[in-house]
């Protein structure tokens, strides 16, 4: 499951920037909130553990019909799923033990687990799952939330308490990412939910404690406040070592931080890279930064046309030529964009998929990178026919117009400015003259659809399944010759990756799917149409007092691998003695500085205004 | 000021009238200091091509420390590229002036236009250009002008258009006013007697009259214009490949040198902006000052 950046998120970002240089304000309120919240748990007896919700916060407890991360977090954690994910991006058991395929690739039979109960008692069983699955398959309104992840499923069916067969009607490689924590498909109690159907829609599934089996039991939630959860110490994976788990939601990051930094939280996933820094130095704070699941690059319009090979859009013919974009690409210092741009906290990225999912993960061949050398692209370029015209601005061999391309940027993402800086500089060397359009989000999705671009900056998410992340290439999702039903990255088309595509959704070792998957990011990496330029770390701060939150080893750089909430939970342990929080103000010189310019500059504002009504009244 | 009170006595000529009206002006020190303040500034800005290689300013190009305090290479450290502070401040001045000169010369000729001709005409022509005018006075400004350079597209382009649009009303009713009071004088009168056109009497007669009120409200737009493009620019409007005052302190506010007290980056083009602001707004007042005898009894 993909997900391109949220508008949401970017317009967060923005209201934030309108909110000016009133950086210091939120953070007060918001630690007031936190310590009302950690006082009124301190009465339940033993250790709890008190985490940030993520900032999108809970749309509704139904799993069927929420969207928002922060309650896919809680069904995580209190709803079982067929398989987990492990530190590599692969499945592995948790309801499942083991799982086969059929020969003709079309029936999966999965092993279940006996004996496990359910909150109030009841046994789970595979009917549970397989009623959960088929009320997803036949129910447009189960269907709302995470219908795509059942979409050529045939029949789903329980023939004994420990057996769960699901049949496809093609074969389907990523049936064993269905029903994952976070991204998948929650198990419901059937026993609970069938009294529901009728009423699902409006079911908001609010009677605590909710009724499900998991590491957690959601006992209460506040709308906009916190989710209480207590530990399942009988877990089956293992029970959580803390007795209570508190999920906090915090409008700002800001506040998170402030709360961090005071002792009233313990974890925080996702904090900014300047938030980062001023946690870095801190007392009784750890950081760290995982791998990225997203990339940051730059798309080139191979020639946008629809499904029947209608050309559409106004993007520059110049860019159909694969030798031209070969010279973009060669002409973009990746390593400059995550050292200066990036200030270290990413990874160079040259496959499609992000280093969040080691298991999908493709480096070119030795002999085949595309490293930074503006000489060779310029002698590309010559060798092609493209001549320099006054001012160095090559020319188009095709058409005789000079290279003039324009470049669409997110005008509410400081990274696209900053890169987009780079980009002109590095482009104007090779003879590309590149110009900037800072767009909003729907302006440049919109322009991407209708094929009216050259060169766009683009950003995704991964989850640990890419079957979503690779189809966006494929032909199929190109828009109809009425513009509508396009799904496509960048007008990407290329049948033998459409065979790929097909060819790994049939393979059931992962090893092999991993080697098509492999070919398919060869193949886009070679056509130069999606340049990948870096994968950012996703950056977490936490208590020192608590260990285990933060899973894995670290790599070479310094990174560890994606963490996932549903095991960081599980596995962070109370540390026995524990060091004493205290703050420093590492970022509050800074501060001071920056709110000591604001009011220079406000007050000369001020004054002009004042002036200015004056000068009005005396008229 | 004994030379404004001479005023009616002294000969009609140009020249002589420019002479008292610098004399008047160098008796004001703090519009001395604001104009010498605005001709440094102005040189530095017309004068930087010859100083500043595009090189220099290039990110792809320099290789200075990133985000390094000030030393005695650069004396006011460096960005988070590894350019020169100071380079940029320099280079900044231009653009930021442009597009405040600019914007403000648009506000200028049509609020003067507009206010000349409803203060002229009168009557329903005067109206309805006065309810407009009242109409975008009540409309937000901030949010107008962000909205405006978003339909535009962000640069330096739509910035001073969305300038322009949202700043011109004050002129407008500043110049209607002072056309009505002109307009009520005998001289005026007597034009129209004699059988001058409204082309004649409105270009003749009532504009070299409301000339001394839009030159100082100018000066004061000029400001208010820069403030503005830093506003809209500090927001994330302008072109993040141009390099102007409100430009800098976005990269140095959302590039994290703020948690990174880089205040090499911070402050110098915030004071910048004030020295500039400051400038225009003593250079106006001081204007204002000389040319109206009535502010001597205030």
């Amino acid at each position: 499951m993909a997900v391109r950046e949220t508008p949401g998120f970017r317009t967060a970002l923005a209201a934030a920037v309108a909110g000016g240089l009133l950086l210091a304000g939120p953070a007060a309120p918001g630690v007031t909130k936190a310590a009302a919240a950690a006082s009124s748990t301190g009465t339940s007896s033993g250790k709890t553990l008190r985490v940030a919700m993520d900032g999108s916060g809970v749309d509704t407890l139904n799993p069927f019909t929420s969207f928002f991360n922060g309650a896919l977090d809680i069904f995580g954690s209190i709803y079982p799923t067929l398989t987990s994910i492990d530190d590599s991006g692969a499945p592995k058991p948790y309801l499942a033990t083991s799982w086969t395929l059929s020969d003709d690739h079309l029936t999966w039979t999965f092993k279940l687990r006996d004996g496990l109960k359910w909150s109030d008692g009841k046994p789970l069983t595979a009917a549970d799952a397989a009623w959960t699955l088929h009320l997803i398959m036949t129910n447009d309104v189960a269907a709302t939330a995470n219908g795509t992840l059942v979409a050529g499923f045939d029949t789903v069916t329980a023939p004994d308490a420990t057996t769960l067969v699901i049949k496809t009607k093609k074969p389907k490689s990523n049936v064993t990412y269905s029903s994952i924590p976070f991204s998948g498909i929650p198990i419901v109690p059937k026993h609970i939910w069938e009294s529901q159907v009728a009423g699902l829609k409006d079911f908001k599934n609010d009677s605590f404690p909710v009724v499900g089996y998991g590491p957690w039991i959601l006992t209460d939630y506040k709308n906009g406040q916190y989710a209480k959860l207590d530990a399942n110490k009988s877990f089956v994976l293992g029970a959580p070592k803390y007795d209570h788990l508190i999920e906090q939601i915090y409008k700002e990051t800001d506040a998170a931080v402030a709360a961090l930094k005071s002792g009233q939280l313990d974890y925080i996933s996702g904090v900014n890279a300047t938030e980062y820094a001023s946690l870095q130095h801190v007392d009784g704070v750890q950081t760290a930064q995982a791998v990225g699941h997203g990339w940051v690059g730059l798309e080139l319009n191979p020639g946008a046309k629809t499904r029947t090979g209608k050309p559409i859009g106004t993007g520059n013919p110049a860019l159909h030529d694969p030798v031209l974009r070969r010279a973009i690409a060669l002409s973009i210092d990746k390593k400059t964009l995550v050292t200066k741009v990036l200030n270290g906290q990413g990874q160079v990225a040259e496959g499609y998929l992000p280093p969040a999912w080691p298991q999908w993960s493709w480096q070119p061949a030795p002999g085949k990178k595309q490293s930074y050398d503006p000489v060779a692209a310029n002698k590309l370029l010559d060798d092609a026919g493209y001549k320099r015209g006054p001012g160095g601005t090559r020319t188009d061999p095709k058409t005789g117009k000079p290279l003039n391309l324009r470049l669409g940027i997110h005008s509410d993402d400081s990274a696209d400015a900053a890169i987009s800086r780079y980009l002109v500089g590095w482009l104007k060397v090779v003879g590309i003259n590149a110009k900037i359009q800072a767009m909003s989000m729907s302006a440049l999705n919109s322009d991407l659809g209708k094929g009216n671009w050259d060169m766009l900056m683009d950003a995704w998410t991964t989850g640990p399944d890419p079957t979503y992340q690779l189809g966006i290439q494929s032909c199929s999702t190109l828009p109809k010759d009425d513009g509508t039903g396009g799904n496509t990255d960048s007008f990407f088309c290329d049948p033998a990756y459409d065979k790929l595509f097909a060819k790994q959704a049939t393979l059931f070792d992962p090893a092999e799917r991993a080697k098509a998957v492999g070919q398919m990011q060869e193949i886009l990496y070679e056509a130069d149409v999606d340049l990948m330029f870096y994968n950012a770390t996703t950056k977490i701060a936490a208590s020192s007092k608590v260990g285990g939150l933060i899973t894995g080893k670290p790599n070479a750089d310094g990174f560890y691998p994606a963490q996932q909430t549903f095991w960081s939970y599980l596995k962070a342990t109370p540390a026995s003695a524990g060091a004493s929080a205290s703050s420093s103000g590492g970022g509050s010189t800074g501060l001071w500085l920056g709110i000591a310019g604001a009011v220079i500059v406000l007050g000369a504002g001020v004054a002009v205004v004042r002036r200015r009504a004056g000068a009005d009244d005396r008229e | 000021m004994t030379a404004a009170q001479t005023t009616v006595a002294a000969l009609p000529t140009r020249f002589a009238g420019a002479r008292r009206f610098a004399r008047a002006f160098r008796g004001r020190p703090s519009g001395v200091a604001g104009l010498v303040i605005l001709v440094a500034f102005s040189l530095l800005a017309l004068a930087a091509p010859l100083f500043i290689g595009d090189d220099e300013l290039d990110v792809t190009k320099v290789d200075g420390p990133l985000l390094a305090p000030p030393s005695a290479h650069y004396p006011l450290g460096t960005d988070q590229s590894g350019r020169s502070v100071l380079l940029l401040l320099i280079w900044g001045s231009r653009e930021s002036l442009r597009i405040g000169v600019i914007a403000t010369v648009l506000t200028v000729v049509f609020g003067s236009a507009v206010g000349i001709i409803a203060g002229h005409y009168g009557g329903f022509v005067g109206r309805i250009l006065m309810q407009v005018t009242d109409w975008f006075i009540a409309l937000p400004s901030l949010p107008l002008a962000i909205s405006l350079a978003a339909v535009l597209g962000q640069g330096s382009m739509s910035i001073t258009i969305a300038i322009a649009v949202t700043s011109w009303t004050a002129t407008a009713r500043l110049v209607r006013a002072q056309t009505l009071a002109v307009e009520a004088r005998p001289f005026v009168e007597r034009a129209r007697v004699l059988g001058a056109g409204d082309r004649q009497i409105m270009v003749k007669q009532v504009l070299p009259n409301v000339m001394p009120l839009i030159l100082v409200s100018s000066t004061l737009t000029v400001a208010g214009s820069l403030l503005s493009e830093a506003t809209l620019t500090f927001l994330g409007l302008g072109n993040p490949a141009d390099v102007t005052w409100g430009e800098m302190l976005h990269e140095a506010f959302f590039g994290g040198a703020f948690t990174a007290g880089a205040w090499w980056f911070l402050l110098p083009p915030g004071l910048a902006i004030l020295a500039v602001v400051l400038a225009f707004t003593l250079t106006g007042r001081a204007v204002e000052y000389v040319l109206d005898p009535r502010m001597e009894k205030k």
